[in-house]
């Protein structure tokens, strides 16, 4: 069964685990300034996770209670998120790189789609295995 | 023109984006209000629509911003 709150956690847990990864390759490895902007723009995109996960459910909810939900979906603050990391790593140039904080921006969509194909092949599997 | 270029970017995105964001939006409300029970699996559906939707605007306003 398709369980959206599960599907949350993992998403969120994924993203944690590769904020780590990042946060040792910038301690370790020489390309620092890459590393933190991918830091950068991993964090932003963690934001913009919880926000999209959290504003979802309670619109859900809503929807579910029989009432008219009063908030949307917080597409502008998301928007404006993702500026806002592009205008810090512009600003502090020397410490962020630019393309590599928008390759954070945009790792939590490539994690969800990752997480959505492995889950549906894991229910495949299982539904097999079940026959 | 860099404002030009920009603002041209940023509109068409958004545009693209309220539309796909509309229907998506529009018609999980009418499942749910529908089948209440089925929230979780509407919802989570919804929730991987309008992220994979909106990656497209915020990218655009990305490199909006870049552009001026």
């Amino acid at each position: 069964m398709f369980n959206f709150d599960s599907m949350i956690t993992r998403q969120r847990k994924w993203m944690l685990y590769w904020l780590a990864i990042l946060v040792l390759c910038a301690g370790f490895l020489p390309y620092t300034r890459i590393f933190l902007g991918l830091i950068l723009g991993s964090s932003i995109s963690l934001y913009n996770l919880w926000l999209l996960q959290y504003k979802s459910d309670k619109f859900g909810k809503t929807v579910a209670a029989g009432q008219k939900p009063r908030t949307g979906l917080g597409t502008f603050t998301r928007m404006a998120a993702a500026v806002l990391a592009v205008l810090i790593a512009m600003r502090f140039d020397e410490y962020f790189h630019l393309y590599a904080v928008i390759i954070g921006i945009v790792s939590s969509y490539v994690i969800m789609m990752i997480d959505y194909i492995l889950y549906q092949i894991i229910i495949i599997i299982r539904n097999s295995k079940e026959d | 023109m860099g404002a030009l270029a920009a603002g041209i970017a940023i509109g068409l995105a958004a545009l693209g984006a309220g539309v796909g964001n509309g229907l998506i939006v529009g018609r999980t409300v009418e499942g749910i209000a529908r089948q209440p029970e089925l929230r979780g699996t509407l919802t989570g559906t919804m929730f991987i629509g309008v992220a994979l939707v909106e990656a497209v605007p915020i990218i655009a306003a990305v490199i909006a911003f870049m552009v001026m």
